[in-house]
C-alpha cells in the first residue's frame, strides 16, 4: 500500500481548472519530486494533499484511507507534514518557540488541564522543550535558537521550517520549494540532508522544487506536471529528457536534449 | 506520458559530498550565547528587593490603612477593589483581543451577565456567595461561547459589528428584563457575610485576580496559549502544526468568559446593588481601551492600565494626585469627564506611537525585578497588532 | 389596528432611517476608499451639531451660517482624522485602523463633554416646525421631510459626481492606487476628498437629526440619536460596497428596527435593539455579502 495516493483530483475554482485528473503515488520511503513551470499547480497539489483545498473530483489517499475530507490539523495529526513556499512559520515569536508550538499534537496533557496547571503539565513542558533543542542541534541550529524568526535570513529559515516540521513527528513530508534561493552548492548539501533525514527518521518525501538537478539527483521517481495535468512520469532521468518536459520549460522542441540544455531551467526560478 | 511498471526501489545514497569543497554557510549568530547570564550583584540585589518591598506594600497594605502612615478611608478601599475588578476585566479582554485576535465591542455583556447571574442567585435562589461566583463564571462562559460560534462564522471586522450589536442588546433587552434584573432599581448583591467589610472585599478581589493571574499564565505557558498565539499571526501555519483553529478559538472565548463572569460576580456584590444601566457603551469603549493603552498580550501592562483607567474613572486619580485644580480651574475640565478626555487620547497615541501600551514602558523594569539586567529596549513592540484580517 | 401600526412603523422607519443612509453613505465611501471601518463617522455628526449649536445658541449666528459652521467643523474634523490617525496607520491592518477610529470618536466625545460641561442637555431649533400627521397616525415633522430631502438631493449628486472626472478618479485610485498614482492622481488628495465628503455627510445626519429631539454629547454614537450601529448595519447590507445599497439599507434598517415598537413588544424593554441584534445576526449568516451585491464575494 502507498503511504500517499492522489487519485484522479481535479480542482476547479469557478472557470479555473487549477488540477486535471491528476493521479500520483508515493509508496514507503520514497522520495518523489514534482517539476513543473510556474502556475503548473503544484502547490495547488500539496494544498490538496493537506487539506486546505477539497478536491473537486478524485480521492487523495494516506495509507489507504481516504483523508479528502479532513481537516488540515487531523492530517497533521495522521503524520503528514508540509513546509511553505513562502516559509510557514510563526514570524512573531522566536526558533525555539515555533519548534514547540509545533509538537502541538504531543503534549501530553488536555489544553484545559495545562490552563488549570497541574504538576504533570510542567514536567511535560520541560521534555517538549528539551525535544525542541534536540531537533535544532540535529539541524545545526542552536545559534537561532532564541532569536526572532521575523529577524532571520531566509536561508536560514529554510532550514528552521524543516526541523518544525520535523517537531510534528511527520510520517510524510511534503516539502515546497526547498531549494528556492539555494545556489548549487547550497542546493547540493539540502539534497545530502533530505536523504539522511529520510534514513534517520523513516519518512517518505514528497518534494516540488525547480532545481531540476537536485530534484533528479534525490528523487526515487518524478512527475511533471503542466497546466494542472501531469505531463510525464517515471524514473527522473527518463523524466527530465523527455520532450515534453523540456518542451514545457523551454517553450519549443529541441533537437537533443542533453545535460547541458536540461540544466537550464535553474534560470526560471528567480 | 511515460508510466513505468517497474517496482520502484530505494536507491543507495551516495555519498557525494567528499567530491564538493564545503560550503561556508551563511549564519546568524547570536551572540549571546558565549556571554556568561547576568547575575546581580549584593547592590543589585538589595535595589529590588527593596522594590518589590514597595510594591507589595503598595497592593497589599496601602489600601487597606495597614502599616501605612496614609489615610486611606472606606470609600478609598473601595474604589481599590474596583480597580482589581477591572483590571480581571482587563485580563479577560485580553485573552480574547490580545491572544486570539478577536475584536470585542461588547464586552460589558460578558461581564453584565454575571454580574445578574451572581446577583439573582445570592438574592433569589438564596444559595452561597460561593456558588454563584462560580455559576456566574459559567454563565458568562456559555453566553462567550454562543458568541465564538458566530465568530467562526462572520470575520474580523463584521464579528465586531456583531459584538457592538450583542453589547446594546444586552443593555437594553436582557439587562431589561425586570422579573430577573430588578428593572430601574437594580438587583441586591449582598456579600458574603465574611467578607462585607470594604478592606475585607478588597482581599476577597485580589484573591480572584491571583487566580486569574495564574490562569491567564498558566495559559500562556501551556499549549492552548501557543496554540492561540500561532493561530491570532497565521491560521495555515498554525493548523499545518496540528492546532485546531477553530476549537481554540472557543477555547479562548470560554476563558474569556470565565474571566468576565468572574468579574461581574465581584463588581455586583462590591456595587451591592447591581443596575443594568451601569452596563452601557460607554462601559465597553473603557474595556477596550483600557486593555489596549495597558499594551497587548502583557499581562502586568494590562492589570496596570486597568487601574489607571479605574482610578481614573472614579475620579480618585485626580484626586490623588491633587490634580483637580490644575482640570477645572486651568482647563475648565470637571473631575468626572477627565477620563473621557483623557482616555482617547492615551488611546490615540498608543496606536500611532507607542504600541505596546503601558506594558511596553513597564517592561525594562520588570525585566529588571526578575533579576535580569536592565535593558532599555526590553519588550519592543512594532504595532498594536490585533490581528491580520483582511475582511 | 395592527395595519395602522404597521403604516406607522413603515412611515417613522423611512423618516428615521433616512438619517441612518446619510451614516451609511459615508460609512461606504470611507470603506471603499481605505478599507477601514470608520467608528467615528457618526460622531461627524455630533461634531456638527454641536458647531452649529455653538454658533446659533453662544454666538448668536443666524441659522444657515450656523448649519454652514457645523458641517465645516464636521469637514475639519473628517481631514484632522485622515492626516493624523488614518494616514499613519495606513499600512497597519484593519483592525488597528477601527481601534484607531473608535479613539477619534471616543476623544471627540470626551471634548464635547469638556466644551460643554454646564449645559450638558442641549436642544436646537428646527428648520421648520411644522408637523403633519398622517390618516393613520404616524407623525411627520417637515424636519424630518426636509431630511429625506437632502437624502434624495446627496444621492443623486454623488451618483452624477462619480460620473463625473473627479469621481472616475477616486474610484481609480480606490481600486488601483498604483496604477492611478501613474496616470498622475494623487492618492492622498483621493483619501482626503473622501474623508472630507465622509464628514460632510455624517454632518448633514447630525445638524438634520439633532433638533428632533435633546441632545449630549455622543448624541449620534451612542445618545439619544444613535446612528452608528444601524449605519453600519445599512452598510452591511450595502454589502459595504453598493451607495444606492447604502441608502436602501438605510430605510430597511430604520423600518426593522421601528418593528420593535410595535404594541405586541411594549412589555419588552429594548426590542428595538433586539430587532437590531436579530437582524444583523440574520443578515451576516445567511447573506454577508449584502442585499445588493451580485456574487458571493469571499467574507
Amino acid at each position: 500500500m502507498s503511504v500517499l495516493e492522489i487519485d484522479s483530483v481535479s480542482i476547479h475554482f469557478g472557470g479555473i481548472k487549477a488540477l486535471d485528473n491528476v493521479s500520483l503515488r508515493a509508496g514507503e520511503w520514497e522520495i518523489v519530486g514534482i517539476i513543473g513551470p510556474n502556475g503548473a499547480g503544484k502547490t495547488t497539489l500539496f494544498n490538496c494533499i493537506t487539506g486546505f483545498y477539497q478536491p473537486t473530483k478524485g480521492k487523495v489517499r494516506y495509507r489507504g484511507k481516504n483523508i479528502s475530507k479532513m481537516p488540515v490539523h487531523a492530517r497533521t495529526a495522521m503524520g503528514i507534514g508540509r513546509t511553505f513556499q513562502n516559509v510557514g512559520l510563526v514570524k512573531g515569536t522566536t526558533v525555539l518557540q515555533n519548534l514547540v508550538t509545533a509538537q502541538h499534537l504531543q503534549v501530553a496533557y488536555d489544553p484545559w488541564a495545562g490552563i488549570l496547571g497541574g504538576p504533570s503539565t510542567f514536567a511535560e513542558e520541560r521534555r517538549v522543550d528539551d525535544r525542541a533543542r534536540q531537533i535544532l542541534e540535529l539541524l545545526d541550529l542552536e545559534e537561532v535558537r532564541d532569536a526572532r524568526v521575523a529577524d532571520l535570513p531566509y536561508g536560514v529559515l529554510k532550514r528552521v521550517e524543516i526541523a518544525a516540521v520535523l517537531a510534528t513527528d511527520p510520517d510524510l513530508l511534503l516539502l515546497d520549494e526547498p531549494g528556492s534561493g539555494l545556489g548549487p552548492e547550497e542546493a547540493h548539501k539540502l539534497g545530502d540532508t533530505l536523504l539522511s533525514l529520510r534514513k534517520e527518521f523513516g519518512l517518505t518525501i514528497v518534494m516540488i522544487d525547480h532545481h531540476v538537478p537536485l530534484v533528479t539527483r534525490v528523487s526515487d521517481y518524478m512527475y511533471c506536471l503542466n497546466f494542472g495535468e501531469v505531463l510525464a512520469e517515471g524514473k527522473p532521468d527518463d523524466v527530465r529528457r523527455h520532450p515534453e518536459v523540456v518542451r514545457a520549460y523551454m517553450g519549443e522542441d529541441p533537437d537533443q536534449p542533453d545535460d547541458t540544455m536540461v540544466v537550464q531551467p535553474e534560470e526560471e526560478y528567480v | 506520458m511515460t508510466t513505468t511498471d517497474e517496482t520502484r526501489s530505494i536507491p543507495i545514497v551516495d555519498d557525494l559530498t567528499s567530491e564538493i569543497p564545503p560550503v561556508i554557510d551563511e549564519e546568524f549568530t547570536d551572540e549571546s550565547d558565549e556571554v556568561e547570564a547576568f547575575r546581580p550583584s549584593k547592590a543589585g540585589w538589595f535595589a529590588r528587593g527593596l522594590v518589590w518591598a514597595v510594591l507589595a506594600w503598595l497592593v497589599f497594605a496601602y489600601p487597606v490603612n495597614f502599616f501605612s502612615p496614609f489615610n486611606v478611608g472606606v470609600s478609598d478601599a473601595d474604589t481599590a477593589s474596583l480597580a482589581v475588578i477591572f483590571a480581571i476585566v482587563g485580563l479577560s479582554l485580553n485573552v480574547l483581543l490580545g491572544y486570539a485576535g478577536q475584536i470585542s465591542l461588547g464586552h460589558q455583556a460578558f461581564v453584565g451577565i454575571g454580574a445578574f447571574t451572581s446577583a439573582y442567585i445570592v438574592t433569589d435562589l438564596k444559595l452561597s456567595f460561593w456558588l454563584a461566583i462560580a455559576i456566574a463564571a459559567t454563565f458568562g462562559a456559555v453566553q462567550a461561547a454562543a458568541l465564538g460560534a458566530i465568530s467562526l462564522r462572520v470575520s474580523g471586522l463584521y464579528f465586531a459589528l456583531v459584538t457592538l450589536a450583542y453589547g446594546t442588546f444586552a443593555e437594553e433587552f436582557l439587562f431589561g428584563i425586570t422579573a430577573l434584573t430588578g428593572g430601574e432599581g437594580g438587583k441586591p448583591a449582598p456579600r458574603p457575610v465574611a467578607f462585607a467589610d470594604e478592606y475585607r472585599y478588597y482581599f476577597l478581589c485580589l484573591g480572584f485576580l491571583a487566580l486569574v493571574l495564574w490562569l491567564d499564565w498558566r495559559l500562556t505557558r501551556t499549549k492552548a496559549g501557543r496554540g492561540l498565539m500561532a493561530l491570532r499571526e497565521n491560521p495555515r501555519v498554525a493548523s499545518s502544526y496540528g492546532i485546531n483553529v477553530k476549537a481554540y478559538i472557543m477555547l479562548a472565548f470560554v476563558v474569556s468568559g470565565l474571566f468576565a463572569g468572574i468579574a461581574g460576580s465581584l463588581l455586583a456584590h462590591h456595587d451591592e446593588v447591581i443596575v443594568g444601566s451601569r452596563f452601557n457603551f460607554q462601559l465597553a469603549l473603557i474595556f477596550v481601551l483600557m486593555t489596549v493603552v495597558g499594551g497587548l498580550r502583557d499581562r502586568v501592562g494590562v492589570v496596570i492600565g486597568s487601574v489607571f483607567f479605574a482610578l481614573l474613572g472614579s475620579g480618585k486619580l485626580v484626586t490623588m494626585l491633587n490634580l483637580g485644580g490644575f482640570f477645572e480651574g486651568v482647563l475648565g475640565l470637571p473631575t468626572e469627564f477627565v477620563a473621557l478626555v483623557v482616555g482617547p487620547i492615551l488611546l490615540l497615541l498608543t496606536i500611532t506611537k507607542y504600541p505596546g501600551g503601558i506594558g511596553q514602558q513597564v517592561a525594562p523594569i520588570r525585566v529588571w525585578l526578575s533579576g535580569r539586567r536592565f535593558d532599555r529596549h526590553a519588550g519592543a513592540v512594532q504595532e498594536v497588532e490585533v490581528n491580520d484580517v483582511r475582511a | 389596528m395592527i395595519l395602522n401600526e404597521l403604516g406607522i412603523v413603515l412611515v417613522t422607519g423611512v423618516l428615521q432611517g433616512s438619517v441612518y443612509a446619510l451614516v451609511a453613505l459615508g460609512i461606504v465611501l470611507v470603506h471603499r476608499a481605505s478599507g477601514v471601518f470608520n467608528f467615528a463617522q457618526a460622531e461627524f455628526g455630533t461634531v456638527a451639531l454641536f458647531g452649529a449649536y455653538a454658533a446659533l445658541t453662544l454666538w448668536g449666528w443666524s441659522y444657515p451660517m450656523s448649519l454652514l459652521f457645523g458641517l465645516l467643523l464636521a469637514v475639519a474634523m473628517g481631514l484632522l482624522t485622515e492626516r493624523f490617525v488614518i494616514h499613519p496607520l495606513r499600512d497597519h491592518s484593519r483592525v488597528t485602523l477601527l481601534v484607531g477610529t473608535a479613539g477619534v470618536a471616543l476623544a471627540v466625545i470626551g471634548l464635547q463633554f469638556w466644551q460643554f460641561n454646564d449645559t450638558l442637555i442641549m436642544s436646537m431649533p428646527k428648520i421648520h416646525d411644522g408637523f403633519y400627521v398622517t390618516p393613520f397616525g404616524a407623525p411627520v415633522s417637515v424636519q424630518q421631510m426636509i431630511t429625506v430631502g437632502v437624502l434624495v438631493v446627496v444621492t443623486v449628486s454623488l451618483a452624477l459626481f462619480f460620473r463625473s472626472p473627479s469621481g472616475l478618479a477616486i474610484q481609480a485610485a480606490q481600486q488601483e492606487p498604483t496604477a492611478a498614482e501613474l496616470v498622475g492622481i494623487s492618492v492622498r488628495q483621493v483619501s482626503m476628498a473622501t474623508w472630507a465628503i465622509a464628514a460632510l455627510l455624517g454632518g448633514l445626519a447630525g445638524v438634520l437629526s439633532g433638533p428632533n429631539t435633546t441632545f449630549t454629547a455622543g448624541f449620534l454614537t451612542f445618545g439619544a440619536g444613535r446612528a452608528l450601529l444601524p449605519g453600519f448595519m445599512a452598510a452591511v447590507l450595502a454589502g459595504m460596497k453598493s451607495m444606492p445599497g447604502a441608502v436602501i439599507g438605510g430605510l430597511v434598517v430604520g423600518v426593522v428596527e421601528q418593528l420593535g415598537s410595535l404594541t405586541v413588544f411594549v412589555e419588552l424593554p429594548g426590542a428595538r435593539a433586539a430587532m437590531l441584534f436579530v437582524f444583523l445576526l440574520g443578515v451576516l449568516l445567511v447573506r454577508p455579502q449584502g442585499l445588493f451585491v451580485g456574487r458571493a464575494v469571499a467574507a
